[in-house]
């Protein structure tokens, strides 16, 4: 679904990112992991359009995205969950959803909307709150809900654990896992590797912009040389 | 009955802020750009609603030109004056917004003379109205009309419709708002059209209120409403829509007990000098 070839981005003079080649197939959890710092949420802003890539392709269902601008590729089917989940804070749940919707008709918004109720319930008993008012766990849900409104193919997730309470991560990872049942491609940005580890089908670790570590989801969870990946003491590849 | 019918003067100034400030801290919560050509907006209203009504006798003929009039030159001023220096410091913004407020006041003293212009037939200013021992001219009643009609529109508009929602968003994170496909260039078009809509048709009113129209009449409203969006919390819809009330009711008991003393904008300033130095976040901005 999703293919980096070479990809490269920052900012100005500096590289964040560097000859990184990533795939996010559909129906699996590609995981993107690393220290703070490395490149992860540049990349996954570069994917969406927020970011320039300075070098490479990134190819999404065989089209290339150079030149795209963020709401092209919404349309196109990627969709972010932001890190800090960037609600808008002063809309209610509902409103949030609607904007998510945007680029779609009304009919299609309502059954989605739908949906994104179904696998979230607590929003629906949320929907006339204002989003500023949710639990951090509640605006995770709503910002990946927010995302889904767009019709995603593929669903980008940074930082989905990140100051959230055990149970509300323990939620939002079973949406995910949904999802992935309905063939819907999902890269994640953590910081917490062992919730990632525990249902990604496929690791890349970024260690300093570049890949440090590379391994299928089962292997990834015995192998001691993630652990060392991120430690530093393998050079990276 | 004194207090009251003071207050309800007061509430009237205050709902002529509210139609000027809105636009103004619509255009600030956006672009963060102080607007002080909206005077200009104002002014043009007024002397359009004028020239209509004069020529034509129809008062709602001369609300519809005014409004048109100003729709369209506000994001004609966005368009042409703010958007090419968007990416500047905002005193420049600010900078080009005065010179343009001093411009067209000058363009409207070389083509309307001096001295200001009245009305022909101003009925509703020469109409009474009584309310059980209250009495307001028709003007004021109209004022407060315009101002609830406008106002309960615009909340209708930014909570009811799709459009509304997208504005509120893009208010909120624009980049966000951007790439999940609301337009941000429309969005701004129609801010400056909505605040360029109330401010015209505030124009008229307070022609009509003074029944004179003159170039510099858009000047000191214009400050005051710069005033009311900082003492509202820069931004903050109601916190503004409460500062413009509370201002025209300061103003009017202040114009009867500190007249001898001060004219009304001293003591409008002079209130909201006060006010900033207490509360300098504003009355409902959140303490940084």
């Amino acid at each position: 679904m999703l293919e980096l070839r070479g990809f490269a981005c920052g900012y100005g003079l500096i590289r964040a990112v560097d000859g990184l080649d990533l795939t996010a197939p559909e129906g699996m959890i590609t995981a993107l992991l690393g220290p703070n710092g490395a490149g992860k949420t540049s990349t996954i802003m570069a994917i969406a359009g927020q970011v320039q890539a300075q070098a490479g392709s990134v190819r999404f269902a065989g089209a290339d995205l150079a030149g795209l601008g963020p709401a092209a590729r919404t349309r196109l089917g990627i969709a972010l969950a932001p890190e800090g989940r960037r609600i808008f804070p002063d809309l209610t749940v509902g409103e949030n959803l609607l904007v998510g919707g945007y680029t779609r008709s009304s009919a299609e918004s309502r059954a989605t909307e739908e949906s994104v109720l179904a696998l979230f319930p607590r929003l629906r008993d949320r929907h006339r709150q204002r989003a500023g008012t949710l639990s951090g766990g509640e605006q995770q849900m709503l910002a990946i809900g927010r995302a889904l409104m767009a019709g995603p193919r593929l669903l980008m997730v940074d930082e989905l654990s990140l100051g959230l309470m055990p149970a509300m991560v323990d939620q939002c990872f079973g949406a995910l896992l949904d999802l992935r049942r309905r063939g819907i491609a999902i890269l994640l940005v953590e910081q917490n590797t062992h919730r990632a580890l525990e249902v990604a089908d496929h690791v890349t670790v970024l260690v300093s912009g570049r890949k440090a570590y590379e391994a299928d989801g089962a292997q990834a969870r015995q192998d001691p040389a993630l652990v060392d990946s991120f430690l530093g003491m393998k050079e990276p590849a | 009955m004194f207090y009251l019918e003071l207050l309800l003067v007061g509430l009237v100034w205050g709902c002529t802020y509210a139609m000027m400030a809105l636009g103004l801290t619509l255009v600030y919560g956006l672009l963060r750009i102080l607007h002080v050509a909206q005077a200009t907006v104002f002014t043009l209203g007024a002397y359009v609603g004028l020239l209509v009504a004069n020529h034509t006798g129809s008062l709602a003929g001369a609300f519809v030109a005014a409004a048109l009039a100003a729709g369209l030159l506000g994001p004609l001023v966005y368009r042409f004056i703010y958007r090419p220096i968007l990416d500047k410091p905002p005193f420049v913004a600010l900078v080009a917004s005065i010179g343009l407020l001093i411009a067209m006041e000058d363009g409207f003293r070389l083509l309307f003379g001096p001295y200001g212009l009245s009305f022909a037939k101003n009925t509703w200013f020469t109409t009474a109205v009584g309310f059980g021992g209250l009495s307001l001219n028709l003007v004021q009643v109209w004022i407060a009309v315009a101002a609830v009609v406008l106002l309960s529109l615009f909340a209708l508009f930014a909570t009811r419709t799709r459009a509304g929602v997208a504005w509120r968003a893009t208010v909120s994170d624009p980049s966000i708002a951007e790439s999940f496909g609301v337009g941000v260039s429309g969005v701004r078009h129609t801010s400056f059209f909505i605040a360029s809509v109330l401010a015209g048709v505030a124009g008229v009113l307070v022609g009509l209120l003074n029944n004179l129209v003159e170039p510099g009449m858009g000047s000191v409203i214009s400050y005051k409403g710069l005033a009311i969006i900082v003492l509202g919390g820069l931004g903050n819809v109601p916190g503004t829509l409460l500062a413009s009330l509370l201002l025209g009711v300061v103003e009017s008991f202040g114009t009867v007990y500190l007249g001898k003393l001060l004219d009304r904008d001293a003591i409008a300033f002079l209130f909201l000098i006060l006010v900033l130095m207490i509360r300098p976040q504003g009355l409902l901005g959140k303490a940084r």
